[in-house]
């Protein structure tokens, strides 16, 4: 095992991911409910997602605001292509991520290279503009009245093995952009990006790649949703409520941690098909408290809270153990200089 | 030819307004190192509460400019001592600063849905549709006025920071507020009225902005980019800087209009903040703090 794994990886980790993974594979066979293979699937999509939100927002703490821009491009790109080109699906999707990608880097590449917070803000405006050229974009959109994809039930009902790959993938890049070598890099220019230059770490091509992924598996997404609903338009693909349920899910779950804002989405889409489904004048003001208060009581989210319940349920393990490894991180520079140190021994 | 002059003075009467809006963003980012993502929804709430006082009592929107400054002020004050006070300073506080404000933006935005629905709204006064005429152009009274009211607030601004104790501090406390904590300037305190101050010029700027353009709940994002646009062309805090800064953005806009359709106008502040990221990180006048 130790052989062909990377050092990095532990085995129990990959073991256990395994196993829920064959557990959600085999899990539509066996309950056969129309209702819970959509929900899962749309989980398994929001999962992928603010995973990769979590990559730019997370690792970086470079927080989007409008990372629909490059999900709605994807959806269209990729919806085009099957449409007007007959290109077949998946190939379609990776086309679109790669464009989707690409974009993200037009933008953000000038405006990551900045201290502070000037590509949050940025992306504030990306998200609008996007939304206003691809709404007159008729060719590639379909202007207001979007675009529709035959509808094929069939794959709708296989979609579903698609979104549990992307989200395993999106959950293995997570892991590596963390846990491998190139994570501590990350990590060195979230802290302080002269001490990361000053032993170095590139920060401008590690910026680069990591938002070049997080844009691409966006794209996909896009795509992925296109094909699975058969039917989009601009004002939602790019739609800031779209944008802010990136941030949200990460926000949730724990930004900048491994695992958190899958657990984010997860809540995420709980909470959207439930509570928000009742109430939809309410979700914005919904969004924004919920913002609020995990900010204020706990800035990293459902993770933060499990290692806060878990050194006061076993004080005697002090902080040790993945979860707390991982709360560590985000916070504070001295929490990500112990990390270091632990990942150096 | 008097297209083009058409164009050049209503760019310089729209650079006050743009000024305005952007110095509230300027100053909170200068004293507290926060962007105050909030400023969007202030801005939007600026506008509706001017509407809402000119609907209801049928107060002129330049009447509630004064009462509608002074409750935002209080609102800002409220959101320093209630919200952003208890946030970690530094690099980390950053991440977690924009999301917070960005939540009461959020909340914002979703009160003014309720309470006056997503319809578009004007302020219409008997003096909305009056024009003069000047240099063979006309112009409407209103973008005189709100020019007019936005270099008084600038040059009361300027005044504020270079001539009084309370400005003074509040460079200092810009500058190192260590050191003030020292001299025994209450940095708390300032940091509470700057961002009140900040707060009130964003309401300021939105109700004048609505007196001008119609408005929804969503008013204040296009702003806001506008506002960060200006402040980093002009750098923090400087009157003259923000100004220049407004007038280049105003005329980029303005003229855009001659080769784009109008949709893409709004992208056009994107398009040079870019560009300007890129050729001058700094700005066009280098960092300056407040002054």
């Amino acid at each position: 095992m130790k052989r062909i794994l990377p050092p990095w990886v532990r085995p129990r980790t990959l073991i256990a991911v395994a196993a829920a993974a064959a557990i959600l594979a085999i899990l539509p066979l066996v309950h056969g409910n129309r209702y819970w293979h959509n929900q899962l699937t749309e989980t398994l999509l929001a999962i992928a997602t603010a995973l990769a939100w979590n990559w730019l927002g997370g690792y970086l703490g470079q927080v989007s605001f409008g990372h629909a821009a490059m999900f709605g491009l994807g959806g269209f790109i990729a919806g085009r292509m099957q449409v007007s080109l007959g290109v077949p699906m998946i190939a379609a999707w990776i086309v679109a991520g790669v464009i989707a990608g690409l974009y993200a880097l037009v933008w953000g590449h000038p405006t990551l290279r900045l201290r502070g917070p000037y590509f949050s803000i940025a992306t504030i405006g990306v998200g609008e503009a996007t939304r206003l050229i691809c709404t007159y974009w008729v060719w590639l959109t379909g202007g207001s009245s979007g675009m529709s994809l035959p509808v094929q039930v069939q794959l709708k009902y296989q979609l579903y093995w698609y979104a549990l790959a992307l989200a395993l993938v999106a959950l293995a890049v997570s892991y590596a952009l963390r846990r491998s070598p190139l994570g501590l890099a990350l990590l060195a220019i979230k802290s302080d990006v002269d001490a990361a230059g000053d032993v170095g770490v590139s920060a401008v091509r590690l910026q680069d790649l990591v938002l070049f992924l997080s844009g691409m598996t966006m794209g996909v997404c896009g795509g992925f949703y296109a094909s699975y609903y058969s039917f989009i338009e601009p004002g939602d693909m790019f739609g800031f409520a779209r944008s802010i349920s990136f941030v949200l899910m990460g926000v949730i779950g724990g930004i900048g941690t491994i695992a958190g804002p899958a657990i984010g989405a997860v809540i995420f889409v709980l909470l959207r098909n439930s509570l928000i489904a009742t109430y939809p004048q309410l979700y914005l003001g919904l969004y924004g408290l919920l913002l609020i208060f995990v900010i204020l009581f706990e800035p990293l989210g459902l993770t933060g809270l499990y290692v806060r319940i878990l050194r006061r349920a076993r004080p005697d393990l002090g902080v040790t153990g993945m979860a707390a490894e991982e709360s560590a991180v985000p916070a504070t520079g001295a929490g990500a200089a112990r990390v270091e140190q632990r990942e150096a021994k | 030819m008097g297209q083009v002059t058409d164009l050049a003075v209503s760019a310089i009467l729209l650079a006050g307004l743009y000024a305005t809006m952007a110095y509230g963003l300027g100053l909170i980012y200068g004293v507290l190192r926060i962007v105050n993502l909030n400023h969007g929804g202030m801005i939007m709430a600026g506008a509706y509460a001017g509407w809402w006082l000119h609907a209801q009592f049928g107060i002129d929107p330049y009447l509630s400019l004064i009462p509608v400054s002074a409750l935002a002020f209080i609102v800002g004050v409220v959101i320093y001592r209630l919200l952003v006070r208890r946030l970690p300073r530094g690099a980390a506080g950053g991440v977690q600063s924009l999301l917070l404000l960005f939540g009461v933006w959020l909340v914002l935005r979703n009160a003014a849905y309720l309470l006056f629905s997503g319809n578009d709204q004007t302020i219409r006064t008997p003096y909305s549709t009056r024009a003069v005429s000047l240099a063979g152009a006309f112009l409407s009274v209103n973008r005189f006025a709100v020019f007019a009211i936005a270099l008084l607030v600038l040059l009361a601004l300027h005044l504020l920071l270079t001539r009084t104790y309370l400005g003074k501090a509040i460079r200092a406390v810009a500058q190192n507020p260590d050191s003030c904590t020292l001299v025994g300037v209450p940095v708390e305190r300032i940091y509470a009225l700057t961002f009140g101050l900040g707060t009130a010029l964003a309401a300021l700027a939105g109700l004048l902005a609505a007196t001008l353009f119609s408005f929804n709940p969503d008013f204040g994002a296009t702003e806001l980019l506008k506002s960060f646009v200006v402040v980093v062309l002009g750098g923090l805090g400087s009157v003259a800087g923000t100004a220049v800064a407004a007038l280049i953005l105003a005329a980029v806009e303005v003229f855009a209009i001659l080769a784009l359709p109008a949709y893409l106008t709004a992208a056009v502040g994107f398009v040079l903040l870019v560009l300007v990221l890129v050729v001058r990180p700094g700005g066009l006048f280098g960092q300056r703090v407040l002054g």
